[in-house]
């Protein structure tokens, strides 16, 4: 474990760039641009009711703010009742630039991690030390997938939390507003919550994808980025042509979020104000994970990224 | 029940081969290494020096029979580097990592290694501690890699061309260090190099090989009576191909004979004779024509 923890350490240290200062770089952009709108702009503000939420049964999101001339004026008449909640999601609305960055984060952190250390030949280094290959590629994997969302949602909980004492000393100064609203503390740690859990599942689909973008680490001895494209493109490519079909290419997507719609079908919500947003995510996220946990599909992905990973520590056992 | 542990061989190797692809690198080579024993391995460049190094190191598959302190390597590679270390032939030291961190992190997986040891051992140098690897001169990097090599309480010990590229400065202090601060009869150490004359004076034993096979294992004190050179003088050069050299050439005009195993008072009379480096005894092993 000891072992473990020193590899994930040394993970992070080599992948700094990615797994911290991209995220920390991004969260200080959206809180320049957040400072810049709120003081800098006045009144010019946006809190603004979020009067249309509809939860499509394709599964996604959609959320329609609408802009008001005066917000000041609609804060005043925002209810009690909604602020927090329109606070909770306004504030993941302000707060989604470093996530954008996150699969790009993900994708080259599993594509270099066997193939870098082949490449300056510290794998050589490595290989002096008593850490078997399997912790060595376990550790590769769990970074990127298990720690780094993690150290994204820290610095995004982080930068929701500087918002909230931003907006509270803006409360100040503004009529009809209470720094007490900016801070519904219950509620945000609850979306934090959901926000992992909703990773959780998104990543155990995606297993057998992230897998094998480690597996093409382990092997390619140059250009792993187009080892990791060209032969799913390939594959889809061929099925279409010779069968006219896209079974692969719908394996794909269905294992990077589509899921999520194929077995959320006939799950429609409308939404009349943000603070019922959160009992319908936790609903969603319920049915979600029930459904996966019974779907065959599910289970095939973990086969597969379980098989991708075995091959990835036979062949790092031989790498030089 | 401690003696057959004592006297086990380090290294036990029977019909050890590798091939890649119809090249044999390795041909059937079979060989003990014991405890204590500093072991010059030489050949020259793709004679499978490395081969068999990766081997013994668990970095590479083989066919025949290996033991490297009773563990197979091909399979508990992680388990044998508790008591085995190496320096390969390039530079390996991670160059993203700065020079403690690399001290950080080989103290938080290896059980065996001692910080203080370590730094003791930067401290001599000129390394500073807070640069990346990549800022380091090359002889830096040799030295801190030897510094961490030296801290690590290990039974095995194996030097693939450790100083290439580095200055004769380096070099000797290289060797200096790993013979008086590191070897004790507790612990093997394999050198494989090009510059065997430097290596010379600290080989207890030596393995030639040649073209995947071994071609000569000894002693270094045993090889050294083993060969001698003879400066023919003039007119005796008959007289002394007629004994069988093992080689001959020519040096300032006159011929040279090395023989193997032969009676000294055979050569009386015939010219000088010379002890042979190890350097020439390799060179007469490799193209001697008599083989």
């Amino acid at each position: 474990m000891k072992t473990f923890i020193a590899l994930v350490k040394r993970e992070i240290l080599n992948g700094k760039n990615a797994y911290v200062y991209t995220p920390l770089v991004l969260a200080g952009i959206s809180l320049l641009l957040f400072i810049l709108a709120t003081i800098g702009f006045g009144n010019s503000i946006y809190l603004d009711e979020l009067k249309n939420l509809n939860i499509q049964s394709n599964g996604s999101v959609v959320i329609v703010v609408e802009s008001h001339e005066n917000s000041s004026e609609v804060l005043k008449e925002t209810t009690v009742k909604t602020r927090p909640a329109t606070f909770v999601v306004a504030s993941w609305m302000m707060s989604s630039l470093p996530w954008f960055s996150f699969p790009f984060v993900l994708f080259f952190s599993l594509l270099g991690a066997l193939y870098e250390e082949r490449r300056d030949r510290s794998v050589l280094f490595w290989k002096s030390m008593p850490v078997s290959d399997t912790q060595e590629v376990l550790a590769k994997f769990f970074t990127p997938v298990v720690v780094t969302p993690v150290v994204f949602l820290g610095v995004v909980i982080v930068l929701q939390l500087i918002m909230g004492v931003v907006l509270s000393g803006l409360a100040l100064f503004q009529e009809g507003l209470i720094a007490r609203d900016f801070w519904p503390i219950s509620m945000m740690i609850n979306s934090w919550i959901m926000a992992l859990l909703f990773y959780l599942f998104w990543a155990l689909w995606a297993l057998p994808v992230l897998a094998w973008v480690l597996f093409v680490s382990s092997f390619a001895t140059r250009l792993p980025f187009l080892w990791a494209v060209l032969p799913p493109i390939v594959i889809i490519a061929i099925e279409q042509m010779l069968f006219d079909s896209q079974n692969f290419r719908n394996w794909v997507g269905t294992h990077l979020g589509n899921w999520n719609a194929d077995i959320a079908t006939g799950y429609s919500i409308n939404i009349e104000h943000p603070s019922e947003i959160f009992a319908v995510v936790g609903d969603i996220l319920w049915y979600g994970a029930t459904a996966s946990l019974a779907n065959g599909q599910f289970w095939l992905g973990l086969i597969i990224a379980g098989g991708l990973l075995f091959g990835a520590i036979r062949l790092r056992q031989r790498a030089l | 029940m401690t003696d057959t542990v004592m006297n086990a061989p380090v290294i036990k190797a029977r019909g050890l081969a590798k091939s890649f692809g119809s090249f044999q690198a390795l041909k059937q080579v079979s060989f003990d290494i014991p405890l204590g024993r500093i072991v010059g391995l030489i050949g020259a460049n793709g004679a499978g020096k490395t081969t068999l190094l990766n081997a013994v190191l668990g970095l590479s598959s083989y066919q025949g029979e290996l033991s490297v302190l009773g563990l197979n390597p091909a399979k508990q590679r992680g388990k044998l580097m508790h008591d085995v270390c190496f320096i390969s032939d390039v530079a390996t030291l991670p160059k993203w990592m700065k020079v403690l961190e690399v001290l950080d992190f080989v103290q938080s997986v290896h059980p065996k290694f001692d910080r203080t040891k370590a730094l003791a051992f930067l401290s001599r140098t000129k390394i500073p501690q807070a640069r990346k690897v990549k800022a380091l001169s090359k002889g830096m990097v040799v030295q801190l890699h030897l510094a961490i090599v030296m801290a690590i309480d290990a039974k095995l010990l194996v030097l693939d061309e450790p100083t290439l590229g580095l200055d004769i400065m380096f070099r000797k202090q290289f060797y200096k260090n790993l013979l008086e601060e590191y070897f004790d009869e507790q612990r093997t150490v394999i050198i494989t190099t090009h510059q065997v004359e430097e290596i010379e004076h600290i080989l207890t034993d030596v393995i030639f090989i040649k073209d995947g096979e071994l071609v000569l294992e000894a002693k270094t004190e045993a090889l050294s009576e083993q060969f001698v050179e003879l400066m023919v003088a003039p007119g005796k050069e008959v007289e002394a191909a007629a004994l069988g050299p093992h080689s001959t050439g020519s040096s300032f005009g006159k011929t040279t004979c090395v023989y193997q195993n032969i009676d000294p008072k055979k050569l009386t009379g015939l010219g000088e004779t010379r002890r042979v480096g190890l350097a020439d005894i390799f060179v007469a092993c490799m193209t001697g024509e008599t083989q």
